[in-house]
């Protein structure tokens, strides 16, 4: 605690590098941040989509229960569906009812034999929609098949393009922040060479020298990483009912504040690694101790 | 306590500081190192703390062979061993309290007993009642106290004070020649080098006179003649 108050008053002593060490690391775990929510997010729409059903065909009028029923066991022995659900035209009136509740002049022009029956099919995995899709086109007596396949794969390019976006642009940002840590506690050394060497020859351990720099680089690391977990919980509050509305029926909110804690302790730690290991090239790099 | 054994000491741009010195100190000797400037002093004391290590030859503390104590040691060494500098290299951004503190604050001392022994060892010098004054408030001869104060507040058993009367009128310097001589009485060593022929010759104690490198003469209550 004692070192801790010393490397605070150092810090004081010459505020502005420390401040360029400590916004450094703040916007390098802000960009973190906001790409770790972005790629939890896509993956949380994702999982949202993939678990609703994913192909939906419609039957001809002509098809009969045996056809349709044929055609759900090909579906079925594929292997590829979680599973399949026959909707018959009577409960797609009722969907069609539920949905237009409000509008009673589309509700009195439709009855169930406007409607076609159908089969929604939950497949396990997103890239099995295609074979699926294939499968019940090419069956005669299907009418057309609805697919999110697009969505899907729109999504999963969006996400992927996210991750390799953010893993290029934090790593840049993180070389800076390293780079920006070894320079300034580097410059903290040079400033401090007298005091270093006279402690040095009144006895100090190599350790004891180095103590505070380390401290410097872990607390510049624990600060930024704190600011900018704080500034994501602010804006995701503050911008929570747009983001709902955007989302429409995928629940995220209300965010468990234990993500924000998880958060903060893996950016928290990897900041002060940052930290740490830049000012360990800095002492190794700069403090000559005779 | 320390021997010299055939040390020479040369620097890489071919200097020799010092050419086999032979020399033995004993526990409380008091021992002036004298000779011009240039003459080796510096880095005979240097030596003592590895701060430099001989070309040739072996410096020896009590069993140990200074050269060969390893870095991750060389602490343990430099705790017994207290040093004023010609240069003081005081701290000018603390004050002299913080200054003397420093050498409890690296034996990792709690702040109790780093203001007991600090101030009881600013008493010693006498100037307990600037403990806090930055250096640049001080006199020459405060700032030398300060120094010395420093050097002697963890008790070390030896103290090694390089022209610690160099800028200092012969007033003030006698005070503190006095004062290291008070502190040798107590039981530490003194190897004090000067040039100052006045001080030499005014104490009267064992006087190690060096000239180009060699120990040109080395006499028990000795006196020092300039060239």
């Amino acid at each position: 605690m004692n070192q801790i108050k010393k490397t605070v008053k150092l810090l004081r002593r010459s505020p502005y590098q420390a401040l360029a060490a400590a916004l450094a690391m703040s916007l390098t775990f802000f960009v973190s941040s906001i790409f770790i929510i972005l790629i939890i997010g896509g993956q949380i729409v994702l999982n949202y989509i993939e678990q609703r059903p994913e192909v939906i065909v419609f039957f001809a009028d002509e098809a009969n229960q045996t056809e349709i029923d044929d055609l759900t066991s090909k579906v079925r022995s594929t292997g590829l569906t979680k599973e399949i659900k026959f909707v018959s035209k009577e409960e797609a009136l009722a969907i069609y009812r539920e949905r237009n509740k409000d509008d009673p002049l589309l509700l009195e022009s439709v009855t169930a034999d406007f409607l076609p029956r159908s089969i929604d099919i939950s497949v396990n995995r997103a890239s099995d929609i295609k074979q699926i899709t294939e499968l019940a086109q090419g069956s005669e007596h299907v009418d057309k098949v609805i697919t999110p396949e697009n969505l899907v794969e729109q999504l999963v390019k969006w996400t992927k393009t996210i991750r390799l976006g953010g893993l290029v642009f934090v790593s840049t940002l993180l070389s800076i922040s390293f780079l920006i840590i070894i320079m300034v506690i580097g410059m903290r050394i040079a400033i401090r060479r007298e005091e270093v060497s006279i402690m040095s020859l009144v006895g100090a351990t190599k350790w004891y020298i180095a103590r505070p720099f380390f401290i410097e680089g872990s607390l510049y690391g624990i600060l930024g990483a704190s600011v900018s977990v704080l500034l994501i919980y602010v804006l995701l509050l503050f911008y929570s009912p747009q983001i709902q509305n955007f989302l429409g029926d995928i629940r995220v909110f209300p965010i468990n504040p234990l993500f924000f804690l998880y958060l903060w302790a893996a950016e928290a730690l990897t900041a002060a690694l940052i930290g740490i290991i830049g000012a360990a090239i800095a002492l190794y790099r700069y403090l000559k101790i005779k | 306590m320390l021997e010299f054994i055939a040390v020479s000491k040369q620097f890489p741009d071919g200097q020799v500081a010092l050419d086999d010195i032979n020399l033995k100190i004993e526990g409380s000797d008091f021992v002036f190192i004298t000779g011009p400037s240039g003459a080796g002093k510096s880095t005979l004391l240097k030596l003592i703390t590895k701060e430099l290590v001989p070309t040739s030859g072996q410096v020896m503390f009590n069993e140990d062979d200074i050269a060969k104590i390893p870095a991750n040691k060389l602490h343990i060494l430099r705790r017994r061993v207290g040093t004023v500098f010609q240069d003081f290299k005081l701290l000018l951004n603390r004050t002299v309290f913080e200054n003397v503190a420093l050498s409890l604050e690296v034996l990792k001392r709690s702040d109790s007993e780093i203001e007991k022994e600090v101030s009881e060892a600013l008493e010693k010098v006498g100037i307990l009642e600037k403990a806090d004054y930055f250096p640049a408030q001080l006199s020459g001869g405060e700032v030398q106290r300060t120094a010395i104060a420093r050097a002697i507040v963890s008790n070390p058993e030896v103290l090694l004070a390089d022209e610690p009367t160099g800028d200092l009128d012969t007033k003030t310097a006698e005070q503190v020649v006095e004062l290291l001589e008070k502190i040798n009485k107590e039981g530490t060593t003194v190897l004090m080098a000067t040039h100052n022929s006045t001080i030499v010759n005014k104490f009267k104690k064992r006087v190690v006179h060096l000239k180009k490198g060699k120990i040109e003469k080395d006499q028990k209550e000795g006196k020092y003649e300039p060239d």
